[in-house]
């Protein structure tokens, strides 16, 4: 609820970029108004990493970009990564992001019984 | 700057060239989506160059709208290849 | 030295373009140009975006907005991309 709320007046403000009172009030107005679906309530705990993941993924993401340039990947190969079941949907929302945001690795699909089929580029030639 | 801006209407080129010769559908929407980007933002970065936020917004604009046009394009695809 | 900073942001960012988008002329699959092409247009444009965002810091919400845009629209479509054309190619395969 206070998450969606931030989020939907993050940007409100970084549309209008205009922070007087009335822009305010509609802003909230609005973001109160927009429906919502129902999902099941995320802890704070979990939240919390992760936003701690995505502010480490943007790092990251350059580390694994360099290190694609330098030495070329040129194998590719499909893995499953396992996950908790119970998950709400914007969690594995953003844990999709996460994993494709890296270059390095791409979700092809997901399995609602709590696994994702990665896809990626590794360095070792096949035999 | 406008080195950076030659270098970059260079860059766009080779996607659209792939577009043009590849025949597969999906290399070809991959070269689309490139395109796609690539222009919002060099709308974004001329936009700065001339100092002209209007161009900027439509450039932002770009950005989304194309991106989710592609999207929605893509599962148009895949449900006319399943029937 | 702003300057410095945003004008590396910027060559680095056409790098990045240059070497994702070439791997689109070769005859690789599809998911492995994807690789290629997340490196430079999520990754390429960002550092690109940001170096404009130190020239100017005037306009920042626009170019806040506009980061924000391509990284969550770019990561979906990528994997829309990866989800659509993996389930056409199996189709084909059969």
């Amino acid at each position: 609820m206070v998450g969606h709320l931030i989020f939907r007046l993050t940007i409100w403000f970084l549309l209008t970029a205009n922070l007087s009172w009335l822009n305010i009030l509609i802003g909230l107005s609005i973001s109160l108004l927009l429906p919502r679906g129902y999902t099941n309530p995320e802890t704070l705990k979990e939240w919390l990493s992760i936003l701690g993941k995505i502010l480490w993924a943007i790092p990251l993401a350059y580390i694994e970009a360099f290190d694609l340039i330098l030495r070329p990947h040129n194998d590719e190969d499909m893995v499953c990564e396992q996950v908790e079941k119970k998950r709400s949907h914007r969690l594995v929302f953003l844990d999709i992001l996460l994993i494709t945001f890296t270059p390095k690795t791409i979700v092809v699909k997901y399995h609602e019984e709590g696994w994702y089929e990665v896809h990626r580029v590794t360095r070792r030639k096949k035999p | 700057m406008s080195l950076l801006l030659i270098a970059m209407i260079l860059v766009l080129l080779i996607p659209l060239y792939d577009a043009w010769k590849n025949d597969n559908i999906w290399q070809k929407m991959l070269a689309f989506a490139s395109i796609s980007t690539k222009t919002a933002i060099l709308i974004l970065f001329i936009s700065v160059l001339r100092d002209d936020w209007a161009i900027g917004i439509v450039g932002a604009i770009v950005l989304t709208v194309g991106n989710a046009a592609l999207m929605l394009l893509a599962n148009i695809i895949k449900r006319m290849n399943e029937t | 030295m702003m300057d410095f900073i945003s004008y590396t942001c910027l060559i680095v960012g056409v790098i990045f373009w240059f070497w994702g988008t070439i791997p689109l002329l070769s005859e690789r699959s599809v998911l492995f140009k994807l690789h290629s092409l997340s490196v430079s247009d999520t990754l390429g444009s960002m550092s690109i975006i940001f170096g404009l965002l130190l020239k100017i810091p005037r306009e920042w919400p626009l170019l806040v907005l506009a980061i924000v845009c391509l990284v969550l629209w770019n990561t979906m479509l990528g994997y829309v991309l990866a989800y659509c054309s993996s389930s056409g190619e199996k189709r084909e395969n059969r």
